[in-house]
């Protein structure tokens, strides 16, 4: 159509992106492949051979993100639910939600040097899967906190309005009108929370390390998929380190995916009809 | 105790616990502000605050903590990935916006925010793989470089930035558009005069989030841009940042070693970027604060 020189900009400026991810992903897969079998998922890493695995990485990431989220889901939902449902004192809140969008964006390795301080200086544990999981923590509960606060304002006045008229205390609105209301955004939110912390690496890399245990335990030094990828393509000596790396990738981004696509459906499946 | 009167007594404990969750983090907050402005003014009474934010020579072991390098670096990078990023994210909001079908708008946004998830180590990965061996072609040297660490921050950045823009893009009414279509203005007129006019203010927000991430990303960007601690002479030359420095440091400067603060120095001028960039995200008035 004429005028419409900028839109063909716009789709040109499109296509290049795709190809770009494009590329990025398949040269990713396509190193990685190789590399890739049953026996990777669950084989130790090994610095002296290229027959090395992931298992224990791969159970890190899962128990570290799984109990991090355990802390901060509560943790921030309950900060979420004051901020929107209970409110405060105005100066409470402007404070609140400075703090919570600076920690949001504050680089995460920034975190790690100061769980770093907190907890391996200062109370002298050592590089552990437990020290991780607060770092992990960290970093998710402003993230958490966000994700809760959109899907809570996501519900309309009205059906708290509705309850309360009712005769609904406030915590009844909350627990029975305003979670349900507000679930399936929930789900959704938390699926991107959770995803994001599958692949954080830089908070943990000296409060978790960049080793295995052959005994695995919360005081065990607890090194993440995402860690060993940094730790395989920047460190390690190990033959075909790069495809190594590429294959942790695949892995991990198919980890990542799953996540998402799980909580998406579920939160399908949670939407209200009539919403 | 009626019914009524046991709920009265739960909602005034669950206020409770809400109020506790919320001051915990303002707490945290706080902790972060308070260890790392004590640590870094330790640092500032015994080697200078000229010297050390204006200092050109970074050499612990010489006693010279001078950080400069890395301010210019880390600003450098988040540079280039913004203005890489920018113009390509755009390209996706308007696409997706104006010129596809609406009803593959959903697919798209739950496409670009999967790209959202993907880990900062891959795109370190390819870094190494493309982006380095590119640069190293282009402007001679290793490759490991700044404009590399640029390049890989600006793909990072491209969904999230995407996201928001559509995001932002929506939010323009159908009708301003047709109305536009409707007076004679072509399509470009009214892309530029009409939607990217009205939705300026969120735009920009956008950016600044991008520039957030940028300036804060570590892992990607210690991958490809060679940690030298001295002054890039020029954009293919290796550099640090900020972030990559503290990676590269906290195992170098164990506590109890000399010059130790000197990474709360660093991460309290990272704190001080972020809290700044809130601050300018509040006076936007893109988002709600208070």
């Amino acid at each position: 159509m004429k005028g419409s020189t900028w839109h063909g900009v716009a789709v040109v400026g499109s296509l290049l992106t795709a190809v770009l991810f494009g590329i990025l992903l398949g040269d990713l897969v396509w190193q990685g492949l190789p590399q890739m079998s049953l026996g990777f998922l669950w084989r130790t890493p090994s610095e002296l051979t290229s027959f090395g695995g992931i298992g224990p990485e791969l159970l890190n990431t899962l128990v570290m993100v799984g109990a991090a989220s355990a802390i901060t889901i509560p943790l921030g939902l309950a900060a979420a639910i004051l901020r929107v449902e209970y409110g405060a004192r105005p100066g409470f809140l402007l404070v609140f939600d400075r703090m919570r969008y600076t920690l949001l964006s504050l680089p995460t390795i920034v975190v790690g040097l100061m769980v770093y301080e907190w907890f391996i200086v200062g109370l002298r544990w050592p590089l552990s899967v437990g020290a991780g999981v607060i770092a992990l923590a960290v970093v998710n509960w402003p993230f958490v906190v966000d994700v809760s606060v959109a899907a809570l304002k996501g519900v309309p006045d009205s059906f708290r309005e509705a309850s309360l008229a009712l005769g609904g205390t406030k915590y009844l609105t909350l627990l029975r009108v305003v979670l349900p209301s507000a679930l399936s955004a929930l789900v959704s939110g938390l699926g991107m929370a959770i995803a994001r912390l599958m692949g954080e690496s830089a908070v943990l890399i000296f409060t978790a390390g960049i080793n295995v245990s052959r005994h695995w335990g919360w005081s065990a030094p607890g090194e993440t998929l995402a860690v060993h990828l940094w730790y395989l393509r920047t460190e390690s000596v190990a033959p075909h380190a790069d495809a190594q790396a590429a294959a942790t990738g695949v892995v991990l981004l198919l980890l990542v995916g799953l996540v998402l696509y799980l909580t998406q459906k579920l939160a399908h499946w949670l939407k209200p009809m009539d919403a | 105790m009626t019914v009524h009167q046991k709920n009265l007594r739960t909602e005034r404990v669950q206020h409770a616990l809400f109020l506790a969750a919320a001051a915990l983090l303002i707490a945290l907050g706080f902790a972060f502000w308070g260890t790392l402005g004590w640590g870094a003014l330790r640092f500032f009474l015994r080697h200078g605050l000229n010297r050390t934010i204006l200092g050109l020579r970074y050499h612990p072991i010489r006693g010279q903590f001078g950080l400069l390098p890395f301010i210019i670096g880390s600003l450098a990078v988040t540079l280039i990935a913004t203005v890489l990023a920018y113009p390509l994210a755009l390209s996706v909001a308007i696409t997706a916006t104006m010129v596809l079908p609406r009803r593959w708008l959903s697919g798209i946004r739950q496409a670009v925010a999967s790209l959202a998830a993907i880990p900062s180590v891959i795109f370190g990965w390819w870094g190494l793989a493309m982006v380095v061996p590119l640069v190293r072609n282009l402007g001679g040297g290793t490759g490991f470089s700044v404009a590399a660490a640029g390049m890989v921050l600006a793909a990072m950045i491209v969904p999230t930035l995407s996201l928001l823009a559509i995001h932002a893009a929506m939010r323009v009414p159908e009708r301003w558009v047709e109305g536009s279509l409707a007076l004679g203005a072509t399509p470009d007129q009214t892309l530029g005069r009409v939607v990217l006019r009205s939705i300026r203010a969120p735009l920009v927000e956008a950016g600044i989030v991008a520039v957030g991430r940028a300036l804060g990303e570590t892992m990607a960007v210690q991958m490809v841009i060679g940690g030298q601690t001295f002054m890039p002479r020029s954009v293919f030359a290796p550099g640090s940042t900020l972030t990559s420095e503290i990676l590269n440091d906290i195992g170098l400067l164990p506590p109890g070693a000399l010059g130790h603060h000197v990474l709360d120095v660093m991460a309290l001028l990272l704190l001080l970027a972020m809290y700044g960039l809130v601050l300018l995200v509040e006076r936007i008035g893109g988002r709600e604060v208070g």
